[in-house]
């Protein structure tokens, strides 16, 4: 069975680069625009990873992060914060959101597939 | 008959009543008679021995000790004023019963009773203004002399006249006031007067008493011919009474009336004195009065002006808070640009280099050599716009003090381990030996881990990237409070000139290789600051062709944010 990611993203080329990578790796690839969406894709149809940009217009994804957290149909779901800011301490308080992991735009083609599998592996561990 | 005999008891009643009434109104009126005697007084002015005070009050000698016998025998007295003649004719008649200082002469007796203890003895004197030599009867030969007309003391002035043959202009005046004042104004030579008067006055004119004194004479008081011997009776009496005792109503009245004026008789340079004194106290109270509405104003101008700082003050540190809220709102705003830039600037960097990066995986299908080159050269120019960008950033950060440091412990040999794997496959691609020395085995510090790791990583890829054949070395030396960071190489070098510029922003130094040592020009520059900012300090040498040493020293203890 295909491992399903939900993307949350407002850019379509990053969404767009970031689902052919993830496709072509044998992920299933579901996609949302804004928080809200998000959240409520990922009640219904509970993924087995998110990634969630920070930079979201309307609700950001700290919001995000910690409402899936507070749900608990999504509250265990890997989220791996996706973000270009590169401020000091926006992976803390990404962290503190309730993500699992932190992901540095812009994303490295070549291991970005690994990098995530590696996270998996270590959140499911 | 019950009637009749009670209308007799009261006729008998009303008879006794009647006695009754006559005998209580006999023993009042004479009761009343026996204590209070109506005394009419007539007086003359002879200052100081009786004379009406400009309060329209008797005064005087005989008006004090009289006034202290009437209080004694209840006498109620009545003053009546006159001329000496009139007051004299008045007595004399029986119209007042008595008059004061009276001196007796065989007519006068004819006219008047006279007690027979004198009240005061008194002369006649002569005054003259001061510088004039008058000792004698003589000595008046010449001069002019002011005296009362009709007085005794006329009738004798002119008997001397005639008997010693002087040249004397008598000058008749009404009193001695005018006695006096014609000599003070010039108009006569000399006065004459009782002494009583003149000892009493003359230094108010400016009078000396000369030796020529005649006319003693006793004065009493008076009464009208055979009517009033209970008057007389009580002032021998009470006279006698007052002379024995030091303190009584008679010395009293001597005392104040003689004497008064004497001790008003101030030197001329006391008096001068006081008056300069005085006028020296008004004048130190009215500078006194000055100086403090002077004060007062001062101090209301300093009030004002006082207040005028205050609400300057008040509108300053307003415009203060304003301008470090704009200031503070500027950097809020420069904070939200960075954020912003950096987001903006990677979205589409994130889209160049990711989907260059699937092209050149052919994901979507095989590409040929050429594009293959070309991709890459695709790939790198982004690459280097993307560590452009971060440059950048970080630069900006730090200046504008956005670059906040996160302090912890940790253990320097994992981050130089750290490093030197991401940096091993760049050195392993050139051929070059990375070696790495560090005195203890578990070396811990406390600093901003990434952002010194930040620093160690650009120092080793500057040193790989410039260095052809040899090796890079991290060598790391613990001292005391301080450890010190070494890399080494045996690389290309830098020229001394270039040294001093190496840390400034965008200076790469020329070494006409410049496309083969890309890089932003900014790397030592934003070190320089992030290891300052950490309390260090980095300095370099080099010997060109032979190598260079970049040296980190860094406290262990926090000291100095900037």
């Amino acid at each position: 069975m295909k491992e399903l990611v939900l993307i949350i993203e407002d850019n379509p080329e990053n969404m767009y680069l970031m689902r052919y990578l993830l496709e072509n790796h044998s992920y299933e690839v579901e996609g949302v625009i804004t928080g809200p969406e998000g959240i409520e894709k990922a009640e219904r149809i509970v993924p087995d990873l998110i990634l969630l940009d920070i930079q979201l217009p309307g609700m950001d994804g700290y919001e995000v992060a910690r409402q899936l957290r507070q749900n608990p149909v999504t509250k265990t779901i890997p989220i791996i914060a996706v973000t270009s800011y590169a401020m000091i301490g926006d992976r803390e308080q990404a962290l503190e959101a309730g993500a699992n992991a932190y992901m540095e735009k812009p994303i490295n083609p070549d291991t970005f597939v690994a990098d995530i599998e590696k996270i998996m592996e270590n959140i499911i561990k | 008959m019950i009637f009749r005999s009670n209308r007799q008891k009261d006729d008998q009643l009303t008879g006794w009543l009647k006695i009754w009434c006559m005998l209580i109104f006999l023993f009042l009126s004479g009761f009343l008679l026996a204590q209070t005697r109506t005394v009419k007084v007539g007086i003359s002015q002879n200052d100081p021995k009786m004379f009406i005070e400009p309060s329209g009050k008797p005064a005087g000698i005989f008006i004090d000790i009289l006034e202290a016998i009437a209080a004694k025998e209840d006498w109620k007295l009545e003053y009546y004023e006159g001329s000496f003649d009139a007051i004299y004719y008045r007595v004399a008649k029986g119209d007042l019963d008595l008059m004061p200082d009276v001196a007796i002469s065989p007519t006068r007796e004819k006219d008047l009773d006279f007690h027979k203890e004198p009240v005061l003895s008194s002369w006649s004197q002569i005054y003259t203004r001061k510088g004039l030599e008058i000792n004698s009867i003589l000595d008046l030969d010449g001069h002019s002399i002011a005296v009362l007309e009709k007085s005794i003391q006329q009738n004798v002035i002119e008997s001397w006249i005639k008997g010693f043959g002087l040249k004397v202009k008598i000058i008749k005046v009404h009193n001695f006031d005018a006695a006096f004042a014609a000599v003070a104004n010039g108009i006569a030579d000399c006065a004459v007067s009782n002494y009583l008067y003149g000892r009493r006055h003359c230094k108010q004119y400016g009078l000396v008493d000369t030796g020529v004194v005649f006319e003693p004479a006793t004065l009493y008081f008076a009464t009208t011919k055979g009517k009033n011997q209970d008057l007389l009776d009580a002032i021998d009496k009470h006279l006698l009474t007052m002379k024995k005792v030091p303190n009584s109503a008679y010395y009293a009245a001597l005392k104040r009336w003689v004497s008064k004026d004497e001790g008003f008789m101030l030197p001329a340079w006391l008096k001068f004195t006081i008056l300069i004194v005085i006028l020296a106290l008004v004048l130190t109270v009215i500078y006194g009065l000055t100086l403090k509405h002077q004060v007062n104003i001062r101090t209301l101008e300093l009030r004002k002006s006082n207040q005028e700082m205050e609400q300057r003050i008040i509108e300053r540190t307003a415009e203060l808070e304003k301008a470090m809220l704009k200031a503070k709102e500027a950097d809020m705003l420069k904070s939200a640009f960075l954020a912003t830039m950096s987001h903006e600037l990677r979205t589409p960097l994130n889209s160049i280099i990711g989907f260059t990066g699937i092209l050149l995986q052919e994901l979507p299908g095989h590409i040929n050599e050429e594009q293959r080159k070309q991709l890459t050269i695709v790939q790198n120019s982004a690459h280097h716009l993307l560590d452009l960008i971060n440059d950048i950033l970080d630069i900006s950060k730090i200046e504008s003090g956005q670059l906040d440091l996160h302090y912890e412990s940790f253990f320097l040999n994992d981050s130089i381990d750290k490093v030197v794997k991401i940096v091993m496959p760049q050195a392993e691609k050139k051929g070059l030996e990375l070696k790495v020395e560090i005195s203890q085995s578990e070396l811990e510090v406390y600093c901003d881990k990434r952002r010194l790791e930040q620093v160690i990583l650009n120092l080793i890829s500057n040193a790989i990237k410039f260095t052809e054949t040899g090796y890079v070395a991290i060598i790391v030396h613990s001292e005391e409070d301080k450890y010190q960071i070494q890399v080494q190489d045996t690389g290309i070098g830098i020229a001394p000139e270039d040294l001093e510029q190496l840390f400034l922003p965008f200076h790469q130094i020329d070494t006409g290789l410049t496309r083969q040592y890309e890089g932003t020009g900014l790397g030592l520059n934003i070190c320089l600051k992030l290891i300052n900012m950490m309390g260090g300090t980095i300095t370099v040498d080099s010997i060109p062709g032979k190598g260079s040493i970049f040296t980190v020293i860094m406290p262990y203890k926090k000291e100095f944010t900037g």
